[in-house]
């Protein structure tokens, strides 16, 4: 029986995905059943045909985004759950382009109109939908093409860039997907794991939340481009808070993220990793402050590496063109690094969208089509520590004329832009992480500092949460509390860091789009760490009350 | 999803339940810990509102989005220093609330935490405005209204379990969102339309450092149809009807819905066909539902008792106190106890305030001559208690709001009568025509000195009465202005029966559930002015189910 059960779902397994293979060269056989995109099409025929105010232009390009978006949130603190939501929602994004590639209504701001859709499959109330948002997106095209093309008069533009790039038509059909939830197991998840604050009476609160979301996404542009994909994000997390002695505020987290819910912890997974934060908090509230000043060498766990270079550089990395009339290449920081030095020579970034695990973690920055319906494809972005790339969609940036597939709409909605995918930092000459601690001692030795820093998580780009002292003289680690980077830019990115790591850690993301940035440990030849002086509260007026549990 | 075991506890004793236990306990441990301390709090209160709410939406028949959730919200409520002088004096009153959701199982350990971590979070918030207060109090000159913080009232013990409806089940208000909205597709020049559901039940509990218990079950639905069109020259013509009932099986029948939907399909083809109005000032007759929202808007908002204090308010009733507001042959009460008028439910009712404080009908004015004010339990001068007015949303300060407000005349004429008094008072004035305002969507007021002290309310349906004897004429685009006092004292008479309108009106302490009942009512004037409006075209295309038309008929629609 049980061997028949197993044939069966291989056989459903691999009929599906022939299906997907397929799905690609069968278009119109294939979203002929699926009402969304059906219902799409039709409106586009008729927009496409007939839009069209008197003495104006019809458009030259017509989109259609709808995200289907169906959520599961709650959240327990202390033991009981707090709150509870499940929502079904659509909304419609329509983009009416006027003018021709090299100069039409575009902003910096995105163009057009959002509404909901229903989320029955009712023609009639849908097409409504679409055809009211059209009309709205055309009218503002039409302002919006006047204003701009009176703006233009006024201004000189030292290197003129097309509004928007051709691309190629895909058709690219997923199979859409669901959420199936039993709600029970995993609230008693959440009761099971922000109950263990009874565990240390020091613990002022322990919360622990769940999103669990999947996503339909439907695209259909005037130029022949259909696109429809689906994807599932698991999120869970525990989060607790203590205070210190002398007052500082201590917060710790623990967190979970999937695109199946097999692959998200089970409850005793669950409540070990809490544990096991519960018990650094601890450590934590004991641990002597961090010394006010420090500047030496410092170890980055490729945990918290993956933090700073999504914050330091990661932004940095998306091509968005500016305002209207300024002349630099992109916002953002490395507006004019292009072709020059950015990180040392022996780190390589690339981000590829096209990769779907690293050392058997599933990375949540992959995908097939952006949401411009643009294929994905591998970015190399910085070579030998020189950046030769940034990230693009259908919007040109000065010489770089096409999208290389990464616009992308955030969540819940919003008009694609350039983002991140799978962000992979890799060094020519890693090497094991306790070397680098050697390395670290060493540093140390030659520099008669009795000790340097390794940092083990971090909160934000710049305050490290576990920060421990690497004691020179027995190469013992201490953990401190209260640190915070003074430093730490991208200019000490580019001319500081001096050694990486062969090991990878990857850090999946949920916002603002989902991505993964993969980066090893790094270490740092002289950073300046100081002390917090800002996060301290008195301790409670009058103690927690006596729990039967404790 | 739909059924909340959380919720479990409405039907329960208060014996058994185990969050108002907690509640207790931890007061009680506050109120002595806390009270070692300089400065010391002198009132505490708990409130705790168990929500079960669900959100569904329906466009042309169809499901836009159904959402249902759950949640527990914790109000702590602190006055530091004596009631004489507080942490919730003038601008600093926030500084006496703080909120956050709590856990809804009934876990005594966690529900006492997490009050516990609210309450010294709340003293801290409350001790330093404290401090601010009290400087503010020594360098500035005196206020002119030197009333006490907080009043004293008795506290009052009521623990009501007894069953409520129940919240209405998600599906059956798909249903009910998917069959009205639908109603809107045969009208090709409804561009925009929608019904909302939101179902909502809650159970409150407050206590309170005077010993005040207070529990308290509601279930309430609302929904809201919204249709709207635009004329040619761009206006947006919107028209909106609410429900209200504490179940889906208090609604109107589906007929009498249905009729309700073809008469705004209706209303709304004759807007876009409809003249614009020129500005106006002369005889007007309000309907009474019209006549209810003015008031609320008009006079309601200026009799709430915090606006006659604080040197901001434009108190433009402040000193009118024993003098003639309105013709004496009206009268003002607000009446929460109130379940229901002439057969219809009033929302606006409730058995105790936000403050624990029993609802009790105001006499605010009796044959036009102010008497009383809507009191929470702040003071003004005159008035040192609160009588039962004091209410606010989840996660605000109580301040006097409006319940159930209620007109009434002994000058009345029957309403059908009203239409020729108009002409009368027309003819009288010697002009071409008189409006009459159907109904009225809203308004707002504004109190604060910095601005005008006027108001302005948004009429939708409104008539020309012509004197020559021609058809009553149907226009757009207006809205009425004027200023409180002058346009109060121009009431010549009003119909003999009462109209309700139901709703829920936000101010500073949050959205509450209102209502207002008042005749219709003559005016010798009312001025109108023409309304801002959009000029975007209507839709280029005929919407979808009618692509073979070439514009879209403005003559089609109706019955098909």
């Amino acid at each position: 029986m049980k061997t028949i059960l197993k044939r069966l779902t291989l056989l459903s397994a691999l009929l599906l995905s022939i299906t997907v293979a397929f799905a690609a060269d069968a278009k119109s056989a294939q979203d002929g059943d699926d009402p969304v995109l059906r219902d799409l099409r039709t409106e586009m025929a008729r927009s496409k045909a007939q839009l069209r105010l008197e003495n104006m232009s019809t458009p030259y390009f017509i989109d259609y985004r709808v995200m289907d978006i169906d959520d599961w949130e709650a959240d327990a603190a202390l033991g009981g759950v707090r709150g509870e939501t499940r929502s079904r929602i659509r909304f419609l994004l329509v983009q009416v382009r006027l003018g021709d590639y090299k100069q039409d209504n575009s902003s910096t701001r995105g163009e057009g109109a959002m509404e909901v859709v229903p989320i029955d499959s009712d023609e009639h109330a849908f097409r409504f939908q679409v055809w009211n948002a059209t009309d709205k997106a055309y009218k503002q095209a039409v302002e919006a093409l006047t204003d701009k093309q009176a703006r233009l008069k006024q201004l000189t533009i030292d290197h003129p860039v097309d509004d928007f790039a051709r691309a190629e038509a895909v058709q690219s059909l997923q199979p859409v997907v669901t959420l199936k939830v039993e709600r029970e197991p995993w609230l008693k998840m959440l009761r099971d794991a922000s109950g263990l604050y009874t565990q240390n009476p020091k613990v002022q609160f322990l919360a622990a939340a769940l999103s669990f979301k999947v996503v339909n996404r439907y695209y259909v542009n005037s130029e022949g481009t259909v696109v429809r994909s689906g994807e599932e994000l698991y999120h869970i997390g525990v989060s607790g808070t203590a205070q210190a002695e002398d007052g500082m505020r201590l917060d710790r987290s623990t967190a979970f993220t999937a695109t199946s819910l097999r692959d998200l912890p089970k409850v005793e997974e669950l409540k070990d990793s809490t544990t096991k934060m519960l018990a650094t908090l601890e450590q934590l509230r004991e641990a002597p402050l961090a010394d006010e000043d420090y500047h030496g060498p410092v170890l980055i766990s490729a945990d918290s590496a993956s933090t700073i270079f999504s914050s330091l550089i990661g932004d940095s990395l998306l091509g968005i063109k500016p305002e209207l009339g300024q002349n630099a290449r992109v916002r953002g920081q490395f507006a004019s690094s292009y072709k020059t030095r950015v990180l040392p020579e022996f780190l390589t970034l690339v981000d590829d969208p096209t990769l779907t695990t690293i050392q058997g973690t599933a990375l949540l920055g992959h995908y097939e089509v952006d949401d411009e319906g643009v294929k994905a494809q591998t970015v190399p972005l910085v070579e030998k520590g020189m950046l030769v790339n940034y990230l693009l969609g259908r919007q040109p940036i000065r010489d770089f004329a096409f999208s290389n597939g990464h616009g992308r709409a955030n969540l819940p909605v919003s008009w694609p832009a350039p983002a991140l995918g799978n962000l992979v930092v890799r060094s020519s000459d890693g090497v094991a992480p306790e070397e680098l601690k050697k390395k670290l001692i060493a540093i140390c030795n030659e520099r008669g500092l009795e000790y340097g820093y390794y940092v083990g998580t971090m909160m934000g780009p710049r305050i490290p949460r576990l920060l421990y002292r690497v004691w020179a003289k027995d190469g013992h680690e201490e953990l401190v509390r209260g640190g915070l980077f003074g430093d730490l830019d991208q200019r000490s990115m580019r001319s500081n860091i001096i050694a990486a790591g062969s090991d990878q850690y990857v850090d999946n993301e949920l916002m603002p789009v989902p991505h993964s940035v993969v980066a090893p440990s790094i270490l740092f030849d002289d950073l300046e760490v100081k002390r917090q002086t800002s996060n301290k509260d008195k301790l409670p007026e009058y103690p927690a009350p006596e729990t039967a549990k404790r | 999803m739909q059924h909340s075991p959380g919720f479990g506890v409405i039907c329960g004793t208060s014996k058994q339940d185990v969050v108002l236990t907690s509640m207790e306990r931890e007061l009680q441990r506050a109120s002595v810990e806390l009270g070692k301390l300089n400065p010391a709090p002198y009132f505490i209160s708990y409130t705790v509102y168990d929500q079960q709410v669900s959100f569904v939406v329906g466009m042309n028949g169809s499901l836009v989005t159904s959402t249902t959730g759950r949640k527990r919200m914790a109000d702590v409520i602190m006055r530091v220093g004596a009631p004489t002088l507080d942490n919730a004096h003038g601008d600093a009153r926030p500084s006496a609330i703080i909120t956050e959701t709590l856990p809804f199982d009934d876990d005594s350990d966690a529900i006492a935490h997490a009050l516990w971590r609210l309450t010294y979070s709340e003293y801290r918030k409350a001790s330093s405005a404290f401090l601010n207060v009290q400087t503010k109090a020594q360098v500035k000159a005196k206020e002119e209204d030197l009333s006490a913080d907080f009043s004293k009232e008795t506290a009052q013990i009521h623990a009501d379990y007894e069953e409520v409806a129940p919240a209405p089940e998600q599906k059956e208000m798909e249903v009910f969102v998917r069959r009205f909205s639908g109603a809107f597709r045969k009208y090709p020049y409804i561009y925009s339309s929608g019904v909302m559901v939101t179902g909502e039940k809650t159970l409150q509990r407050f206590v309170s450092s005077e010993g005040g218990k207070i529990v308290m079950p509601e279930t309430v639905v609302r929904v809201v149809i919204q249709a709207g069109t635009r004329a040619e020259d761009g206006m947006e013509l919107m028209r909106v009807e609410t429900l209200q009932a504490d179940s889906m099986s208090k609604f109107p029948s589906a007929a009498e819905i249905d009729a309700t939907l073809e008469k705004m399909a209706k209303d709304l083809k004759a807007l876009r066909e409809a003249p614009t109005a020129e500005p106006y000032d002369g005889p007007a007759l309000l309907s009474g539902r019209a006549s209810g929202v003015f008031f609320h808007e008009v006079l309601g908002h200026r009799l709430e008792g915090q606006r006659q204090r604080g040197d901001e308010e434009g108190q433009t009733f402040t000193k009118k106190l024993n003098q003639p507001v309105l013709p004496e042959f009206l009268s003002v009460t607000d009446d929460p106890t109130l379940r229901s008028l002439n057969g219809t439910r009033l929302a606006g009712w409730y058995k105790y305030d936000d403050e624990g404080v029993p609802a009790a009908k105001v006499e605010v004015i009796k044959n036009g001559i102010l008497r009383n004010f809507l009191m929470s339990r702040m003071p003004i001068a005159g008035f040192d208690h609160s009588n039962g007015h004091g209410r606010s949303q989840a996660g605000f300060m109580p301040v006097g709001r409006q319940g159930n407000l209620i007109v009434t005349s002994t000058h009345t004429a029957k309403d059908s009568e009203l239409r020729l008094k108009l002409l009368d008072e027309v003819k009288k004035q010697g002009k071409p025509y008189g409006l009459y305002f159907e109904d009225i969507q809203g308004g707002f007021t504004l109190t604060q000195r910095s601005a005008p002290q006027a108001f302005q309310v948004l009429p939708v349906m409104v008539w020309r009465v012509y004197a020559d004897g021609r058809p009553d004429e149907l226009v757009r685009g207006v809205d009425i202005v004027g200023t409180p006092l002058a346009a109060m004292n121009r009431i010549l008479v009003t119909g003999n029966t009462s109209s309700v309108f139901n709703g829920v009106c936000g101010a500073e302490s949050g959205g509450v559930a209102v209502s207002a009942a008042a005749p219709a009512i003559l005016f010798s004037e009312i001025e109108v002015q023409k309304r801002a409006h959009s000029n975007d075209r209507p839709p280029i295309l005929p919407p979808p189910g009618y692509e073979h038309q070439a514009k879209i008929p403005a003559q089609s629609g109706g019955q098909q």
